[in-house]
This record gives C-alpha cells, sequence and structure tokens, in this order.
C-alpha cells in the first residue's frame, strides 16, 4: 500500500527487506513461497544492464573493457578505507549480477573452529543445521556440482544440476593433481550445465565474470522478474534506506525512512511488521549504526557494541607453474578443478585450513615484442616465436586461507566522507586476530611450499608465486552483524533474528562470524534462507 | 559478497590474474546465442561527442603489412585492418571500466588514442622519407620493419602490450590482432578460438588441428 502525504510518500507492507542482492532475492523467494504475508524490497539504486543488451555489453568489455553493468552505483554512496572485496556496485541484484558463480559450500569444520582447533569462534550451529539450506540455495540459484569424496564433501542431497564438464585442459591437469596425491573434481557453480528455467546451457562464453551473455549462470535478475511478473513481491528501487525507527520502550522496529536516489531526493517512509536487513557486509551494519537515536545512542542492535566489528575473510597464495604437457588454453578458461582436502586437516600441530582451486592458464605464452636477443619481432618471425613459447602447459593454483577475525576488524561512520543527504559513508578497517597475525607466515609457506610439491610431482616447475595485498582487507568478506547465542558477544542469534528488536533480521553475509577458506556467497545465501525460514514460521 | 577471481584494477589484469585470453574484437566464430556485432554506435555518439574516425588506409595497410604475420596473405591482413579501424572508430573515451576488486573508486578507461596514431602514421611516412625518400608506403618489406624497429626502439617486449594500451600505432595493430581469437588458434596449431561462446559437450574433446595441420 502507498500513502501519500505532504511530507513523505509512505509504503506499507507486512515485511520490508532492505537490499536486493542476491540474498534478497533467494528470501524473496523462500518468503513468497512460505507465507501469505506482503513483501516490499528497497533497493538504492536501478536495475542495470536488461538482459537482451549483455551480448553487446559483452563485446564491448572484450574489446575495450567498458563495465557491461551501465548506471550501477551511486556516485555518492562508497565506502573507504582497505576495501579490498568491495565492489562500489549499487543497483537490483547487487554483486550477484557480476559474480563468477562459484559455488562451494564451507566444510564442516568451519562451524566448529573454536572447538576442534581452539581458534576463533564456533557457529550457534552446524553444518548439518545448514545442509538443507545450502540445498535449497544450490536449487533456487542452479548449481551444477560433482559429489567430491563423502567424507571431504558431504551433502544430504545430490545437487540440482550435473557438473560442468571436466574440459580437455582441466583432465590432463587432475591426472598431474593426482601425482601430487590431490583428489580434484569440478567446481561446483551457479551455471547451467543443462538448459533449466528457461535459461540456456552454459555456452563457455568465459566472460562468467563480469557478464553471462546467455542466461546460464544465475543471476538474481531472474529471480526478481520471476517474483514481479507473479505479483509476489513490490519493488522499489531508487530508495535509499537511511534510518530505522525503533520505538524507545519495546524496541521493535516501527519504521524505515529514507529518501528517492532521483533527481527529487523526495522522503519515503516504510512501515512494516518484520524488517530485513540483506544489504551486504558493508550497508547492513552501516545502516545500524546510522540509526542511533536518544535511546539507543550507539545505533540499533547495538548492545554489545559489536555492530561493524569482527569484519571476517580470508586470504590467498597464487602460483603459475610450468608444467611438461600441452593444454590449449581458451577452452573453458573460467571453470576450475578444485580440492577440500585441506579444509579438512584432521590433528595437526599448528592451524592452517585452505581450500585449493586449479585452472588452465596462459601466463607466460603470450606472444612477445623482443626476442632473448632483444631484437624486435614481426611478421612470420613473431608468429613462430609465439607458436614455440605456446607450446606446453602452464596451470594456476591458488589456496585460500581463512584469517581469524578481530574485535578491532571493523566498519565505522565516517564523518569526513558524507553522501548527498549529509549521512557519513563507512570506513573500514580489517584486522586479524592475534592468533591469526601469529600463523600468518606459516600458513603462506606452507602453501608455498604445497606448490612446489605439486609443481615437482608433475615435472614442472614454478614460474612465479604471488601473496593477496597485504593492505587491503580480506576476500569474500563477511561480519559486521555476527551471530550468537550470548547478546553481549553477538549481533543476532542463529537464526539472523537481532538480540535487542524482536522484528529486526541481519541475512546472510554480516551474520557470519567467521568467514572459512573459500567462496562465501553459497553460504551468505543459505544462511540468509535459514534467517527466512524462521521468519516465515513466525 | 564478492567473487574470487579475477581481482585487479583493470581488465588488463583480469585477463592476466585469470589466465583469460582476450580477444580485440569478437567476430570470430561466434555462436547465434552470442551473435556478436561490431561496434560503430557508441556513447560517445549519443552524448553527441564529436570525434574524428577513420586512419589514412594507405599508411595503415603498409604498417599492418609490416607488423603482421606475412603468411596469413593479403587478404586476411585486409581483414584484420578493416577491423582495427571499425574497433577504433568504436572506441567510447573514458567509459567507466568495470569496477574491480581492491578498490571502491570508480575508473574510467583512457582518452581516445587514435590521433596519435593517426599522428604516428604521418611520423612514419615522414621519416621514411628523410631516411630513405620514398614513401614509407612504397618500401620494400625489410626497409618498412627498419623504418619501424627504429621508431619502436625504446618499446620493451616481455609482452605485447593492449591493444588500447599500445603507444605506438604498429604496435596497436599488432596487438589487436594477437589477441583475437584466430591469432591464439595460429599460435595453438588448433581449433581453441578462445573467448568465442559455442557448445558446452565439445569442451571434453581436444580442439581439432587446424585444416592442413596433422593432429
Amino acid at each position: 500500500m502507498i500513502i501519500q502525504n505532504s511530507e513523505t510518500t509512505v509504503h506499507e507492507a507486512d515485511i520490508c527487506i532492505v537490499g536486493s542482492g542476491i540474498t534478497a532475492a533467494m528470501m524473496a523467494a523462500h518468503l513468497a513461497e512460505h507465507t501469505t504475508q506482503s513483501v516490499l524490497v528497497v533497493e538504492a539504486g536501478k536495475p542495470t544492464t536488461a538482459f537482451r543488451d549483455r551480448t553487446r555489453a559483452r563485446e564491448r568489455f572484450l574489446a575495450y573493457g567498458e563495465s557491461p553493468w551501465k548506471a550501477d552505483h551511486l556516485d555518492d554512496q562508497n565506502a573507504f578505507g582497505t576495501t579490498w572485496g568491495f565492489s562500489p556496485s549499487m543497483h537490483v541484484g547487487g554483486l550477484a549480477m557480476h559474480w563468477g558463480g562459484v559455488s562451494p559450500r564451507y566444510s564442516p569444520e568451519d562451524f566448529q573452529l573454536r572447538s576442534l582447533y581452539g581458534v576463533g569462534s564456533d557457529w550457534p550451529f552446524s553444518y548439518t543445521d545448514l545442509d538443507p539450506f545450502y540445498q535449497e540455495a544450490e536449487e533456487r540459484m542452479g548449481v551444477a556440482g560433482e559429489q567430491g569424496p563423502p567424507a571431504l564433501d558431504p551433502r544430504g542431497k545430490p545437487y540440482p544440476l550435473p557438473p560442468l564438464p571436466i574440459n580437455y585442459n582441466l583432465a590432463q591437469l587432475q591426472q598431474w593433481a593426482g601425482k601430487a596425491d590431490i583428489a580434484t573434481w569440478s567446481t561446483p557453480s551457479a551455471k547451467n550445465s543443462v538448459e533449466r528455467d528457461g535459461r540456456a546451457q552454459c555456452q563457455r562464453c568465459d566472460t562468467c565474470y563480469p557478464v553471462c551473455p546467455t542466461g546460464a549462470k544465475y543471476s538474481p535478475d531472474f529471480t526478481w522478474d520471476a517474483l514481479m511478473a507473479a505479483k509476489k513481491i513490490t519493488l522499489l528501487t531508487q530508495t535509499l534506506i537511511r534510518r530505522l525507527e525503533a520505538d524507545a520502550k519495546t524496541g521493535r522496529i516501527t519504521a524505515a525512512t529514507g529518501n528517492r536516489t532521483d533527481a527529487t531526493g523526495a522522503p519515503v517512509t516504510v512501515r512494516a511488521k518484520t524488517f530485513v536487513l540483506a544489504a551486504g557486509f558493508v550497508w547492513s551494519p552501516h545502516l545500524l549504526l546510522l540509526s542511533r537515536s536518544e535511546a539507543f545512542p550507539n545505533g540499533l542492535a547495538n548492545r554489545s557494541g559489536l555492530v561493524g566489528k569482527y569484519l571476517a575473510g580470508h586470504r590467498n597464495v597464487n602460483a603459475y607453474l610450468q608444467l611438461p604437457m600441452e593444454l590449449l588454453p581458451g577452452i573453458n578458461a573460467q571453470h576450475s578443478l578444485v580440492s577440500k582436502q585441506f579444509m579438512r586437516p584432521g590433528k595437526q600441530s599448528r592451524y592452517l585450513r585452505h581450500d585449493l582451486r586449479i585452472w588452465e592458464s596462459s601466463v607466460g605464452r603470450e606472444p612477445r615484442l623482443r626476442d632473448d636477443n632483444e631484437t624486435l619481432l614481426f611478421g612470420d618471425a613473431l608468429l613462430k616465436d609465439w607458436q614455440q613459447r605456446a607450446k606446453g602447459a602452464t596451470a594456476r593454483v591458488r589456496g585460500y586461507y581463512d584469517v581469524l577475525p578481530d574485535k578491532e576488524s571493523k566498519l565505522w561512520l565516517d564523518n569526513t566522507h558524507t553522501n548527498r543527504f549529509g549521512d557519513p559513508m563507512p570506513t573500514m578497517a580489517f584486522k586479524d586476530a592475534p592468533e591469526s597475525a601469529a600463523l600468518r607466515e606459516f600458513q603462506e609457506e606452507s602453501l608455498r611450499d604445497l606448490f612446489r610439491r605439486m609443481a615437482k610431482a608433475g615435472g614442472g616447475e614454478i614460474l612465479r608465486m604471488e601473496n593477496s595485498a597485504n593492505d587491503l582487507g580480506q576476500e569474500h568478506p563477511t561480519g559486521g552483524c555476527r551471530m550468537g547465542t550470548d547478546p553481549m558477544d553477538s549481533v543476532v542469534n542463529g537464526d539472523g533474528r537481532a538480540h535487542d528488536h524482536e522484528n529486526l533480521w541481519v541475512a546472510g553475509a554480516p551474520a557470519q562470524p567467521t568467514a572459512s577458506c573459500c567462496n562465501g556467497t553459497l553460504t551468505f545465501v543459505a544462511v540468509g534462507l535459514k534467517t527466512a525460514a524462521a521468519i516465515a514460521k513466525g | 559478497m564478492a567473487t574470487s577471481e579475477p581481482r585487479g584494477t583493470a581488465r588488463r589484469d583480469f585477463l592476466k590474474a585469470a589466465g583469460v585470453l582476450a580477444v580485440g574484437t569478437a567476430t570470430v566464430g561466434s555462436a547465434a546465442a552470442c551473435d556478436v556485432k561490431e561496434p560503430t554506435q557508441t556513447a560517445a555518439d549519443d552524448q553527441g561527442l564529436e570525434r574524428v574516425r577513420g586512419f589514412d588506409r594507405t599508411m595503415l595497410d603498409a604498417v599492418a603489412a609490416a607488423v603482421l604475420p606475412e603468411s596469413l596473405g593479403a587478404p586476411a591482413i585486409r581483414a584484420v585492418t578493416d577491423r582495427f579501424v571499425a574497433w577504433a572508430d568504436g572506441y567510447d573515451p573514458v567509459a567507466e571500466e568495470m569496477h574491480g576488486y581492491g578498490y571502491a573508486d570508480i575508473r574510467y578507461l583512457p582518452a581516445d588514442p587514435a590521433p596519435a596514431w593517426r599522428a604516428q602514421l604521418q611520423a612514419l611516412d615522414v621519416l621514411a622519407q628523410k631516411t630513405t625518400r620514398q614513401s614509407f608506403a612504397r618500401l620494400p618489406l625489410d626497409a618498412q620493419r627498419a623504418v619501424l624497429s627504429a621508431t619502436l626502439r625504446t618499446e620493451r617486449g616481455d609482452r605485447l602490450p593492449s591493444p588500447l594500451g599500445a603507444r605506438h600505432v604498429a604496435l596497436a595493430v599488432l596487438a589487436f590482432w594477437g589477441s583475437s581469437p584466430e591469432a591464439w588458434n595460429l599460435a595453438l596449431g588448433a581449433q581453441v578460438s578462445p573467448a568465442t561462446c559455442r557448445t558446452l559437450g565439445d569442451a571434453v574433446k581436444r580442439p581439432l588441428p587446424l585444416a592442413g595441420e596433422r593432429a
């Protein structure tokens, strides 16, 4: 319902979801199926490049490096500080409009780090508890996956789609990894390995990141389009929620207020029974901190003082290995092999868990302008030199290792940067917990040693190795509204409900206490779906 | 939420990091679903910005013939040059770049490199006139390459630059061809056609050899 008065436009719904990224899309789909309550989704940005325009957007990305996603941000709505993993994108569908689609699950150990290894934090639920929501996430977005060894890759049901094929290059790399006693399989991906939901089969265009022209890769616009066509939700775009209003006595959230981000800047109010923050690890805690009041001087949901704290993520060591085999790079270059062998390490003297990914690579096989004698190469001489260099093979390997978050790994309001409405923008600083900082050298050297052993097992050599940039925060960032059972040690409970406000929920990435050592999107969504199920139960 | 790879501050970094092969302009072997068209209409046109387009084709054709593999044959070299002109003319200066990981600011593509490239074509001809008393286009291949070598003496060659990042028109043409699927096929000796949309099932097979080559 929309009410226009002289001061503001008022929208009313049963459930208000702030943010329209992948977690919000999955939650809205779940709520539409499991409740009769009305759902209003509020997004600060606009829809970006329509599906029909993505072929041309891909073409121009390849030709010139242009962004395929038009008008996908607000110039004055941005984060500062160590923003590794942060994109200024703010539009319908969020970052998952241009994600890579890689969808591994965390391992069971991730939920019990303190109990098993004496580091980090336990989650308030187990992997087994999350398994049905992982499955739901995989089915809603359509994940193509291969069952790994059950001990390493437990799951309650099979993947919804058959795996993307191990292509010619990866098949050879898989044999090589086997010589190093590493079991690998097809990386689970939210890409159609067969036609599904009216979307095409993958055509290995190799631009999954940043744009899939065929619709084979899942992106949230497909879900939003379907939900709106069925009149299951209302999507309010170009509306920035700047504040949640809470009743001083009961703590209940009574309204979300903000402004249009179009030229009018007109005020907007949303009234709802239930409010859900699904705006990611930056904007969810940011909104809670912005919503401070006399009754809640530290912001909402912040009795513990932990809103914006414990930002988490992981880092990697990456290597390029020259191998004595023949690869033909370009067959399906964004697909890869994965191993979870090192995510379940068993008893060990020092804490180290990491994932492992293997790709084909063209590094070292490109054309060059001068030969070894520094003579300029033109014409057939250049081609002949290139043909020589193109023989052989390069593999790229990468291991993410988890970084345990410090309380002071945080986001705060920074008055030196404000948006058009005068709101302070967030600044972030990632910090390793002391136990994690003490392990860093050991962890990175262990990964380098693994890559050396892998090269040796295949009779190859390391071309180069590199680490994540040191000062840019961490990858697949999470946290800022960590979940837990103790209201003094967490912001939300295991379902994502704020300890301090019975009708406020924080969904997905910001609720996570730790960030594992693999891509996080599937887990963000699964955690969000667990929250949606709790909301639907009432 | 973020993707695992790639990262970096520009498309070139992305392509290096991911080991993905770039194409200068995707015109080869595209499946119908991709239906790639030539990039002629640009945002610059939409904004009413006037740009000088086109090149001195006599000079550009001569440079292309001097730098590209002669074994391609004259018609193929001409076709590459045609596509290079369409690509350069279709460039939209200072368009927004893809947002990368590791930074939060919005970044933009560079100014139009074509005016400098056009001036370099003129300069090549002037240099040829000064050193050989002949037009560059009329010089034999070895002499053309000598003029180009003198012009490019300070260029380093670990890799060809990206076409858009080429500081000289000769490198731009070479890099444009070198980033195309057909060039990679020639280098690999197989019908890989990188960065081209096609069926998924064929990925498991070793790509076929090029016509005239044995597997």
